[in-house]
C-alpha cells in the first residue's frame, strides 16, 4: 500500500479505536480528564492562582504524553487480548501505519481535553499567532510518547505489566519534568537531564510563546526545538528498528 | 499452482528452548481447504503464524503465494487475511464497525467496503446484531464477527487458527458453511483445529502434526487407507473379556466401553455376538479420529 493509503489506514484505525469507543463509552473521558485537571486544580489552589498558566501548560502536556505512553498498555491489549496487531500484521497495513493509527486513537481520545485547554491557554495570554508553535511542540510530545509507549508494548508479555509501564512512563514524561512547575527551581544537573525529555522543551517553548521566556543555562527556543527534534528522531528510529512487528 | 510450499521448516523458540516445529515439508494447492490437525501445543499455530508472516522461521524455506516468507513479507500481506486464535472483539464496536472499518483500513474504497460488509454480515447471519456493541454479544457471535473480518476481505488465502474453538455445534456448522462458500469463490484456506470431525468434513487435505513433527498428510480418504482395519465396533456394558475381544481385532479401552478395530466380516460377527449377549453395540466405518488417536497415542506411548 502506498504512503497515502497507509495514512488513510492510520486514520481509520485511529477512528475505530477511539471515536467509535467514545461515542458509546463517555465514561472514558473521565479517566483522561481526571489526573491533569486534578493537578491543575491543586496547583491553582495552592498557589492562589499565581501558577494557573503553568498548570494549564502542564495539563496540556500531561494529556498528550499520557495518551502516548498509555500505548504501552493499550497496544499490549491489542496484541495479546484482541489480537488486533496479528490481524494487521497479516494485512497490507505496515507497522508505521499501525503505530500512527493507535497513536491517532490516543490523540482523538485527547481531543475533548484539548478543546478545553487550548482556548484556555489563548484566554490567559497565548497570542493566536503563536498557536502553530504550541501545536507543533504538542505534536512532538505526542509522537515521542506514542513511539515510546508502542515500543515498550511490543516487549511486554502480559497486560498488567503493560498498564503499569504506561503509568510509569506517564509519570516520567508528563509529571516529573518541569511542566507543572518552573524549570528554574531545579538543581543544575537535574535540569540538564530534563532537557532530554521533549515535554520539558515543549513547556519552555509554550512559556516562551506566551511572552515569558525562561532564562536557563544552555537553553534557548532554538535549542528547545532542536532537542525536541533530536529526541523524536531517536525515539522513532529506535522504535522502527527495535519494535517487534513480526515476532522473532 | 501451490499457495504454500514449505520445505524442511523448523522453528525453535530460543527463550523457552522449545522446538515448536521440526522439518515440516508440505504443499497447499490453490483453492484448497487444508487443515493442520493436532493436539494443543502440537505446532499448528506456529506453522500458521510463520506462513502468515507473523513469526520468523528458524530453519528451512517457506513460500506463500509465490513469495518467500522471510524476504518478501510485504508482497504476501496484501493477499492474505487471518483470524488469530483466541482473540476477542473490541468492546463497544459493533459487528458492522469491526468488518467495515477493517476493510477500509486494508485500503478498500468506501463503496466496496460497504458492499462486502453487507454481504459478509448477511452470510454469517449477523444482520440482527449488526449494530449491537460487541461486548453485549455471546461468545459464538463474537467469533462469527472475527471470522467475518477476515472473510470479508478480498484475500486470496485466508488463515483461520482454531476458528471454532469452544463454539456450539450449530455455530460450528454455520462457520463451516461459510468456509465452503469462500472456497467455491476460488480462495484457499489454511485451517488449524483439534476437532477431527471438522478436519474430515471440511478439508481437501489434512496434515497431522504432533510434537512439532508432521506425522502424516493427504486427503482424509488417503489418510484412512493407512488404517489396516475398516470398521470399528463399540461395545458398552460388555460381557466380553479383553482377551476374547483380541480374537476379533485391535482393542482400545475407552472409559466404560471397548472399541474393536477390525475388518468387515469380523466386525459383523462381533456385533451379532454382542447383541446376543445383551450389550449395547455400535458398528461404523473407521474415521480420521481412529487414525489420529492411533498415531498420536502411539507416539505418546
Amino acid at each position: 500500500m502506498s504512503g497515502s493509503k497507509q495514512f488513510r489506514a492510520a486514520v481509520v484505525i485511529g477512528y475505530m479505536l477511539s471515536i467509535t469507543w467514545l461515542r458509546r463509552n463517555l465514561l472514558s473521558l473521565v479517566w483522561l480528564f481526571a489526573t491533569p485537571f486534578s493537578l491543575l486544580f491543586i496547583i491553582t489552589v495552592t498557589t492562589g492562582g499565581r501558577s494557573f498558566a503553568l498548570g494549564v501548560i502542564g495539563s496540556l502536556l500531561l494529556v498528550l504524553s499520557t495518551v502516548g505512553t498509555g500505548l504501552a498498555g493499550d497496544a499490549t491489549w491489542y496484541r495479546l487480548e484482541t489480537k488486533l496487531q496479528d490481524f494487521f500484521v497479516a494485512s497490507p497495513v505496515n507497522q508505521l501505519g499501525y503505530l500512527l493509527g493507535i497513536a491517532f486513537a490516543g490523540l482523538f481520545f485527547a481531543s475533548p481535553a484539548l478543546v478545553v485547554l487550548l482556548p484556555l491557554l489563548v484566554y490567559i495570554g497565548l497570542p493566536l499567532i503563536a498557536l502553530p508553535i504550541v501545536l507543533l511542540s504538542l505534536a512532538g510530545v505526542w509522537l515521542f510518547s506514542s513511539a515510546i509507549g508502542y515500543l515498550v508494548s511490543t516487549f511486554t508479555s502480559n497486560l498488567r505489566n503493560g498498564w503499569q509501564s504506561g503509568l510509569l512512563l506517564s509519570v516520567l514524561v508528563g509529571i516529573l519534568p518541569p511542566v507543572f512547575y518552573p524549570a528554574e527551581i531545579l538543581p543544575h544537573n537535574i535540569l540538564l537531564v530534563t532537557y532530554a525529555i521533549p515535554t520539558t522543551n515543549a513547556a519552555l517553548l509554550i512559556r516562551d510563546a506566551m511572552g515569558s521566556t525562561p532564562t536557563l543555562p544552555y537553553w534557548s527556543p532554538l535549542t528547545g526545538w532542536l532537542l525536541i527534534a533530536v529526541s523524536l528522531a531517536i525515539a522513532l528510529a529506535v522504535t522502527s528498528r527495535v519494535a517487534r512487528w513480526r515476532q522473532p | 499452482m501451490n499457495v504454500i510450499e514449505a520445505v524442511s521448516l523448523s522453528k525453535i523458540y530460543h527463550r523457552s528452548r522449545t522446538q515448536a516445529l521440526s522439518d515440516i515439508t508440505l504443499t497447499i494447492g490453490r483453492g484448497e481447504i487444508f487443515t493442520l490437525l493436532g493436539r494443543n501445543g502440537a505446532g499448528k499455530t506456529t506453522f500458521l503464524r510463520i506462513a502468515a508472516t507473523q513469526l520468523m522461521p528458524s530453519k528451512g524455506r517457506i513460500s506463500v503465494l509465490g513469495h518467500d516468507v522471510r524476504d518478501e513479507p510485504l508482497q504476501i500481506r496484501s493477499k492474505i487475511a487471518v483470524v488469530p486464535q483466541e482473540g476477542s472483539t473490541i468492546g463497544p464496536l459493533t459487528p458492522w464497525d469491526h468488518v467495515y472499518l477493517t476493510l477500509l483500513a486494508r485500503g478498500m474504497s468506501r463503496n466496496q467496503a460497504h458492499e462486502r460488509s453487507e454481504k459478509t454480515i448477511e452470510r454469517l447471519e449477523l444482520t440482527e446484531y449488526r449494530n449491537q456493541p460487541a461486548d453485549s454479544l455471546s461468545g459464538g457471535l463474537k467469533q462469527r464477527v472475527r471470522v467475518a473480518m477476515a472473510v470479508a476481505t478480498d484475500a486470496e488465502l485466508i488463515f483461520l487458527d482454531e476458528p471454532t474453538l469452544g463454539l456450539d455445534a450449530v455455530t460450528r456448522r454455520r462457520i463451516w458453511g461459510v468456509l465452503n462458500e469462500i472456497q467455491k469463490e476460488g480462495r484457499s484456506i489454511l485451517l488449524t483445529t483439534h476437532y477431527i470431525d471438522e478436519a474430515e468434513i471440511l478439508s481437501n487435505n489434512v496434515a497431522i502434526i504432533d510434537h512439532g513433527k508432521m506425522v502424516l498428510s493427504g486427503s482424509p480418504a488417503e489418510l484412512l487407507r493407512n488404517v489396516k482395519e475398516h470398521v470399528r465396533v463399540d461395545i458398552v456394558g460388555s460381557t466380553f473379556s479383553e482377551e476374547e475381544l483380541n480374537n476379533y481385532g485391535r482393542v482400545v479401552k475407552l472409559a466404560e466401553r471397548f472399541r474393536v478395530l477390525t475388518d468387515d466380516r469380523l466386525g459383523r460377527e462381533l456385533a451379532d455376538e454382542a447383541l446376543k449377549r445383551g450389550s449395547d453395540v455400535g458398528l461404523a466405518r473407521v474415521s480420521l479420529e481412529d487414525l489420529f488417536v492411533d498415531l498420536v497415542g502411539r507416539a505418546e506411548e
